[in-house]
């Protein structure tokens, strides 16, 4: 088989490339499948409503965190134990602030300067494991881990989230204050605190 | 065989000129150093920088004045960056800030992580000279 070109065919393709370099119009496939769909910034600032939003959470629990690594007993060094209680939504939306805290835990135990204990909403599955493991009779006696050995938390965090809303017949403003304070567990005391304002006004 | 000798010769330079910028010397910490502007801005000015380790976090403040009469818009974010310029951080979300006219702010912020040990403050605001291409 020949596999020579053609004088034609090669000034042909010689062409086309050199199209496709100087011009960059050649459209190659993306690797996507489907239709009007568009993958956004995830971090972008979301001014879609004035209701709670994605820059509102992600602002929160950023400054959160930024605040709380500053605190006296956590730049102690120790890594304290610490654990995640209630954030009470006092506004009128849905806000789903577990969220919120997850984000701030994620966050902290990024920064390796504390530890989390289970909280509150992961105990059951922590003690069912345990029990099943000790109480079954099905684990490798080597293997089953100890009931009696949890660790008690040194902290905790709870807060609280709340709103004011006001209206005219042209201007809707949504103010938001997070407010979130570290307790130590055997003293009771309020070890730090800290808030974070948003304001968001829309005219219609 | 010319097209590829060319294209040859292309490569040869943008490699030369790639490595003539990774040999360049150390840019000496200016304020214009540690900004990523996202176009230029024409009514916001970073005034000042400044920055200190405190209990082993970079801490930074950034002094931003609106020249302009009315309010304006900044967007920001951090980008951490560890002794040699790996990023240490996830991208942060972009932070809007208001100016009232004539405003002057101060952003303050505390590392996420004690490996961080530079930054890039990046802004952007919606009156530049130049926008950049949407996010959205």
């Amino acid at each position: 088989m020949n596999l020579s070109i053609s004088p034609s065919l090669g000034k042909a393709a010689l062409a086309l490339s050199l199209v496709a370099i100087l011009g960059g119009c050649a459209t190659t496939g993306s690797p996507v499948v489907g239709g009007n769909v568009q993958y956004g910034d995830s971090k972008a600032v979301e001014t879609v409503t004035n209701q709670f939003g994605s820059t509102d959470l992600q602002t929160i629990a950023e400054s959160m965190t930024r605040s709380l690594l500053q605190s006296a007993v956590i730049t102690r060094g120790n890594r304290p134990l610490v654990t995640v209680a209630d954030v009470k939504n006092k506004t009128s939306e849905y806000i789903d602030t577990r969220s919120i805290t997850d984000s701030i835990r994620a966050q902290m135990l990024k920064s390796g300067s504390v530890r989390f204990a289970v909280d509150n909403d992961a105990m059951q599955s922590q003690t069912d494991e345990l029990i099943r493991q000790n109480q079954t009779g099905m684990y490798k006696k080597s293997t089953t881990k100890k009931i009696g050995k949890m660790e008690g938390a040194d902290f905790r965090l709870e807060g609280n989230i709340t709103s004011i809303v006001k209206q005219s017949s042209s201007i809707k403003d949504v103010y938001y204050k997070f407010s979130l304070v570290l307790v130590g567990i055997e003293s009771g005391v309020i070890e730090w605190a800290d808030e974070k304002e948003i304001r968001k006004t829309s005219s219609r | 065989m010319t097209l590829r000798k060319h294209l040859a010769g292309l490569l040869a330079v943008a490699s030369l000129l790639a490595a003539s910028a990774v040999i360049a010397p150390a840019m000496a910490d200016t304020i214009a150093s540690k900004i990523e502007a996202q176009g230029e801005m024409t009514f916001l000015k970073i005034t000042g920088l400044r920055q200190a380790v405190r209990n082993g976090l970079l801490s930074i403040q950034a002094e931003v004045t609106n020249e302009y009469e009315g309010q304006q818009t900044m967007y920001y974010r951090f980008r951490w960056l560890d002794a040699s310029g790996f990023s240490v951080w996830d991208d942060e979300p972009w932070k809007p800030v208001l100016f009232h006219g004539k405003d002057k702010q101060l952003i303050q912020v505390v590392a996420p992580t004690p490996q961080a040990t530079d930054f890039r403050l990046v802004v952007q605001s919606p009156e530049n000279k130049t926008s950049p291409a949407s996010t959205w």
